[in-house]
């Protein structure tokens, strides 16, 4: 801001934000996209890989997330224990079922820069499964972002008037039952 | 009559002679318990208005016809398809839900073509979108009357998803996905609706 004092501006732009985002009925790829480029600092122009100016994301009801066509089936998530026969191939959802929290982490683990920051990143990094915040980390927070993908609605959630505003397309014959 | 053959509905006056039938022991005028539609838009066969009335021994149980105005004409009137004659072509999507629901029945199965006029591919279209939907969810009153005392043999996870393409029981896991050449991709939405009007310049990406 112009009206800001020299030193109140330097302040603003080297300050560390704390970014809030609702994953309810959102892909989790693009969730992982907003937080990595929050947590590198690339939204900022003083951007700079050896200036530590990430900021903090919470991302909120991680339980809810949506994977779109059948990834929650055909997605495997894969990791090895280092002991012989230790190679585990589990599915999405059954990972889901296990920790709400693991496709968004790893998601995000995998969109940031692989060098020494990147543990740094993920530990400015806080997911939650559902609603529910800790205090302090709730009085953190500055910006909401917006959720990147829209939510269609439900029938239900359709008014009788817009129900009936919408125009029926074909008439049914006059012995037709059933419908 | 002309106006009467324009306007018809099968259910809601189906629904009403039932109802009158039932309440033959009213003396006076028995009103069709009909839910509240507002008969504007709707084109419908003619909600008929139960009268009863009683010449000594004999009983008359008389539906009358209550004269409803036509609902918006069509800006394409001379194509067969009800989709062709609305100018919906490439325009609608899993997510349009109110132009769906007019093609499905109550427990969310298709109607058959040869009732809804639609054409073939219209029709083919129409149905992945419906399967969409309701693997997204967006069609929640729409599901199969299961019997009371039914208890499913394991508990359904409940997960979000949208444009799934395939039944969810049906898919595998990639165990191994291949390399960039060789790449095993996961399906998303459906090949049918890919001459669908896109605003973007982003092109539809449709393997995963």
């Amino acid at each position: 801001m112009s009206s800001f004092s020299r030193s109140a501006q330097q302040w603003a732009t080297f300050a560390r934000s704390w970014f809030l985002i609702d994953a309810r009925m959102q892909p989790p790829g693009k969730i992982a996209t907003m937080c990595s480029v929050r947590l590198q600092g690339k939204h900022k122009p003083i951007y700079h890989a050896l200036s530590d100016c990430g900021d903090h994301v919470v991302v909120i009801n991680t339980k809810h997330i949506a994977f779109s066509g059948n990834k929650w089936e055909q997605k495997v998530y894969s990791s090895h224990t280092g002991f012989p026969g230790g190679f585990k191939q589990v599915t999405a959802a059954q990972l889901h079922l296990k920790d709400p929290k693991a496709i968004v982490r790893l998601a995000v683990y995998g969109m940031l820069p692989r060098n020494l920051h990147r543990r740094t990143m993920m530990q400015r990094l806080h997911i939650f499964p559902e609603d529910e915040l800790p205090d302090d980390i709730r009085a953190n927070l500055t910006e909401e972002l917006p959720q990147p993908r829209e939510i269609p609605r439900k029938l239900s959630e359709y008014t009788q008037e817009e129900i009936d505003a919408f125009p029926r397309l074909w008439i049914p014959p006059e012995d037709y039952k059933m419908k | 009559m002309a106006a009467r053959s324009l306007l018809r509905s099968i259910w809601t006056s189906f629904a009403g002679l039932k109802q009158g039938f039932t309440g033959t022991s009213v003396n006076s005028l028995l009103r069709v318990n009909v839910p509240q539609i507002s008969a504007v838009a709707m084109q419908t066969r003619g909600i008929r208005q139960v009268v009863e009335k009683k010449d000594g021994k004999t009983t008359t149980i008389e539906g009358q016809i209550i004269e409803i105005p036509a609902g918006p004409q069509p800006p394409n009137p001379t194509a067969k398809c009800p989709i062709y004659r609305w100018n919906l072509q490439h325009k609608y999507n899993y997510t349009d839900v109110l132009l769906l629901s007019q093609f499905i029945r109550s427990d969310g199965g298709m109607l058959p073509r040869r009732i809804t006029g639609l054409c073939l591919e219209e029709h083919r279209k129409i149905a992945i979108c419906v399967q969409m939907a309701h693997r997204a969810g967006l069609l929640p009153d729409h599901k199969p009357k299961l019997p009371e005392d039914h208890v499913p043999k394991r508990p359904k996870p409940q997960l979000n998803r949208y444009l799934t393409r395939w039944s969810i029981d049906s898919v595998k896991p990639i165990y191994k996905r291949g390399l960039k050449w060789c790449k095993k991709r996961m399906d998303v939405g459906h090949p049918a609706l890919r001459n669908n009007v896109r605003y973007g310049v982003k092109p539809l990406y449709i393997k995963h």
